[in-house]
């Protein structure tokens, strides 16, 4: 029987990706600051939104079966 | 040419923004039958306008290009991706809890009776237990009314809702699509027919991903918005649905649901197990089909081989034959 609190392990292959997904991190982040004075409610960052979680989905994918039962 | 320079940047901007406009490059045809040097520096100018007005109204839209697609889902490595590999039962039978406690309430799987699962995730009696819990509309008798009666392994899988109306009315217009064949790739298009406020938006879905990696992908990403995206109200972010915006709020949640033989239920693993059960469900016949096919592949292999050699056998004579040509001079 596993222990009382169910840790998902996706979140911690998630968190153990965000190295080798730092570039696209840092563009997000990037991104962000530079819309945060935005007034015209147009400008989004889901480019790089997009890029940074399909990096860390192609690396989570093929390890996330084995940690499942 | 002044003209060129407008066809050029309008050519850039409907790359850069995806929209095909057909009817402003005929008019560019037209524009640059008319002819005169007064009337092309207009015309380009025209075009430039409405390149910009085009841009723009796009913008104004909420999802970005990418946002239209989703997010692509990620490969998993399915234990039932092999030429020979048959389905997780253990998986199908905790799937089918999941279902049943999580999706239930609010999606049908009208095509799948309750005899479908014996010998896949339950035994017989387990399943008539099941099937008793539920209460099926039948008739009508001999005095016209119509009855219920507990259910029989004969009988479809219950129906959350009496119709499509009674489905999006409880949904904020929005219809929890049946999930009998969710995970097999469909038609070509499949629209998803989305309320938000008072506008319908219709979203062509082109299946270019794997539906049982986007299944898993949308029931465990849902995020937070990236940044300077706003949801509309009563609609929830998920990237990897075409749009970004989903009607259905996150149903997976570490240990909503406990399991018969104990496995910790975590999101994923939900994700995983239901999943694997939509899989069976869209497709039960895999594991024969499988078999039959490596049968059958093999057998007409060597069929092949033995007309090969039969074909050859039987041209021999012609392909061995010579011709003399007596040229007469």
């Amino acid at each position: 029987m596993a222990d009382e609190e169910v840790v998902d392990p996706k979140q911690y292959l998630e968190e153990s990706c965000k190295p080798k997904c730092v570039r696209p991190l840092r563009a997000y982040q990037a991104c962000v600051e530079r819309i945060k004075k935005d007034e015209t409610g147009q400008k989004h960052c889901t480019g790089q939104y997009f890029d940074y979680w399909s990096c860390i989905d192609q690396c989570v994918a093929p390890k996330l079966f084995e940690k499942l039962k | 040419m002044a003209a060129g320079r407008g066809i050029s940047q309008l050519l850039k901007k409907q790359f850069q923004f995806g929209s095909l406009f057909p009817s402003v490059l005929s008019s560019v045809k037209q524009q640059e039958a008319i002819g005169s040097a007064g009337m092309k520096s207009f015309g380009a100018l025209a075009l430039l306008g409405i390149g910009i007005s085009g841009a723009l109204s796009f913008a104004s839209f909420a999802s970005a290009d990418e946002a239209e697609h989703g997010l692509p889902a990620p490969s998993y490595p399915w234990p039932h991706d092999g030429i020979l590999s048959s389905y997780d039962h253990a998986s199908i039978r905790r799937g089918h809890q999941v279902y049943q406690q999580v999706c239930a309430s609010c999606h049908s799987m009208s095509l799948i009776s309750y005899r479908d699962i014996v010998g896949v995730a339950y035994t017989e009696e387990e399943t008539k237990a099941m099937a008793v819990e539920i209460e099926v509309v039948d008739g009508p008798n001999d005095e016209g009314e119509m009855f219920t009666h507990p259910g029989k392994l004969s009988d479809r899988f219950p129906q959350p809702y009496q119709n499509e109306q009674a489905a999006r009315f409880a949904n904020g217009g929005a219809y929890p699509p049946d999930l009998s064949l969710i995970t097999k790739v469909p038609l070509l298009l499949l629209c998803i027919l989305v309320n938000c406020n008072f506008v319908k938006l219709s979203i062509p879905f082109l299946g270019t991903t794997q539906w049982p990696e986007l299944c898993v992908a949308l029931l465990t990403g849902y995020r937070d918005p990236p940044a300077g995206v706003m949801i509309c109200e009563g609609l929830h972010h998920n990237p990897y649905f075409p749009g970004g915006a989903i009607a259905m709020p996150k149903m997976l949640i570490d240990g909503a649901v406990e399991y018969e033989d104990g496995t910790p239920a975590t999101e994923s693993q939900m994700g995983k197990d239901v999943v694997t059960f939509l899989s069976w469900a869209a497709e039960p016949e895999m594991e024969e089909r499988k078999l039959m096919g490596f049968k059958w592949i093999f057998v007409l292999s060597l069929a092949l081989l033995q007309a090969a050699y039969y074909r050859r056998l039987k041209w021999s004579v012609f392909k061995s034959r010579k011709l003399v040509v007596d040229v007469v001079n």
